[in-house]
């Protein structure tokens, strides 16, 4: 229980510091100096057992998950609002929320900028902290209810991050099923749109102390035929994390959307770029 | 305990920063690569650091010795501070070389190949990359933006990280 708590501790703690990075790293030198040798072999060993119930601690991604191709048939509705969609943040004609910094809400925050992520217990619920954005979730382990007609007349409201809840499947799989997300969020960067009344599911299977693997699915038949995965990622375990010294030193680089800085680059690159360039059409901004 | 807190500090840094060459992710449909445009002395007027890239801004002199304003793009904060370039490495008044790949639209704007800055230190490569090749047959793709190229109305994208 000590180790767990001071799993999470370390895991809290490490995403929230990633704000500290910038400025520890600003005498240091390149990373690849650094580097010990056999440093990636150690990551990638299994390092015993996985623990039962508990992914606490902060983990690292590939920068991006694995998006699955074969999307199901879309309903008339969904297909009409994925042309609505118009996907690439880089580019003048795109409507990508992400241009303007918008959350990237649930589902998408589990599979866009899969950076880092760090998971921390409380008695009732678990944390997911997600570093691109710094976000973190709540996922209810104490039994309740996911709330029912989420965004509809006379229902809680719809958000951003929706409403979740988890269960364990078996000795070290987490379940997460968010409800009540609201429609403005993606659920991908493709730009695929989900309804009010989607369900995303999280697994995250850890197969061994190590290793930690996310696979995300959408239910949502207002828009889609079929209940389908979206996309899958694979986390590993920053070795040495319990030492009470990793408070003193980053884990991440700060990864933020800031408004300010992204609507000038649309203005001073993204628009200058693509005009022309992309898909033949002008930036209508 | 102290080797294993180095080792995994710079295991943690290395996955972060390093391996992501500046240009190598980057897209080539709104760039002319086919030239490096060299701007020497450039004067640095402001750095914008933040996603979705690093802006560096500066003028220079054209051919005719008018002063030009230009925006060079580099990759996200996380990319470049993999070669230890920082928020404070480049301040406005700097002096620098730029090897830069132009848009085609021929606005004063272009990608970063290289910075040489003053003091002899310089960031990135002159490679600029084709686009990213993406399989839409695949099972899964990267999730980068070209995968929006798999949408079922193939969406073009320009094809950037």
């Amino acid at each position: 229980m000590r180790k767990q708590f001071k799993y999470s501790m370390v895991g809290l703690v490490a995403v929230l510091v990633c704000s500290s990075f910038v400025a520890v790293g600003q005498d240091a030198p390149p990373a690849n100096q650094n580097r010990p040798a056999g440093a990636n072999r150690k990551a990638d060993e299994p390092g015993g057992p996985a623990p039962t119930h508990n992914l606490d601690g902060t983990w690292i991604g590939a920068g991006e998950s694995r998006l699955m191709t074969h999307i199901p048939d879309l309903t008339p509705e969904g297909a009409a609002k994925l042309k609505l969609n118009s996907p690439d943040p880089f580019s003048g004609t795109s409507n990508d929320p992400w241009q303007t910094c918008d959350p990237f809400g649930m589902p998408r925050v589990v599979n866009n900028e899969v950076r880092t992520i760090g998971f921390a217990t409380m008695p009732d619920r678990i944390i997911i902290l997600e570093n691109y954005g710094k976000n973190w979730r709540e996922v209810w382990t104490d039994g309740r209810q996911l709330p029912k007609n989420v965004g509809h007349k006379g229902g809680p409201s719809s958000r951003w991050f929706g409403y979740s809840v988890g269960h364990w499947d078996g000795n070290s799989t987490l379940v997460v099923d968010t409800i009540g997300m609201m429609p403005e969020s993606w659920v991908d960067r493709r730009g695929y749109p989900h309804s009010v009344d989607a369900h995303s599911i999280e697994r995250y299977e850890r197969p061994d102390h190590n290793h930690l693997n996310m696979t995300e699915s959408i239910d949502d038949p207002a828009y889609y035929t079929k209940t389908f995965v979206i996309a899958t990622a694979a986390y590993k375990w920053i070795a040495g994390q319990d030492d009470p010294k990793v408070s003193e030193i980053p884990f991440a680089d700060e990864q933020v959307c800031v408004p300010s800085a992204a609507i000038e680059y649309q203005k001073l690159v993204g628009d200058a770029a693509d005009e022309d360039a992309v898909t033949g059409e002008k930036p209508k901004k | 305990m102290k080797a294993n807190l180095v080792t995994s500090f710079a295991l943690v840094l290395t996955l972060l920063a390093v391996g992501r060459p500046l240009s190598a992710h980057h897209g080539s449909v709104a760039y002319d690569n086919s030239k490096v445009v060299t701007l020497k002395d450039g004067v640095v007027t402001k750095v914008n650091w933040a996603n979705p890239h690093v802006l560096v801004m500066f003028d220079a002199k054209d051919a005719n010795g008018n002063v030009q304003h230009w925006v060079v793009e580099a990759g996200s904060p996380s990319a470049v501070t993999g070669e230890g370039w920082t928020n404070t490495t480049i301040q406005p008044g700097d002096k620098l070389t730029a090897y830069l790949f132009q848009v085609k639209t021929g606005r004063p704007v272009g990608r970063m190949g290289k910075l040489v800055l003053a003091d002899g230190k310089s960031f990135g490569t002159i490679e600029l990359t084709g686009d990213r090749p993406v399989d839409c047959n695949a099972e899964s793709i990267n999730g980068g933006n070209e995968a929006a190229a798999c949408r079922p109305d193939g969406k073009k994208t320009s094809n950037k990280e």
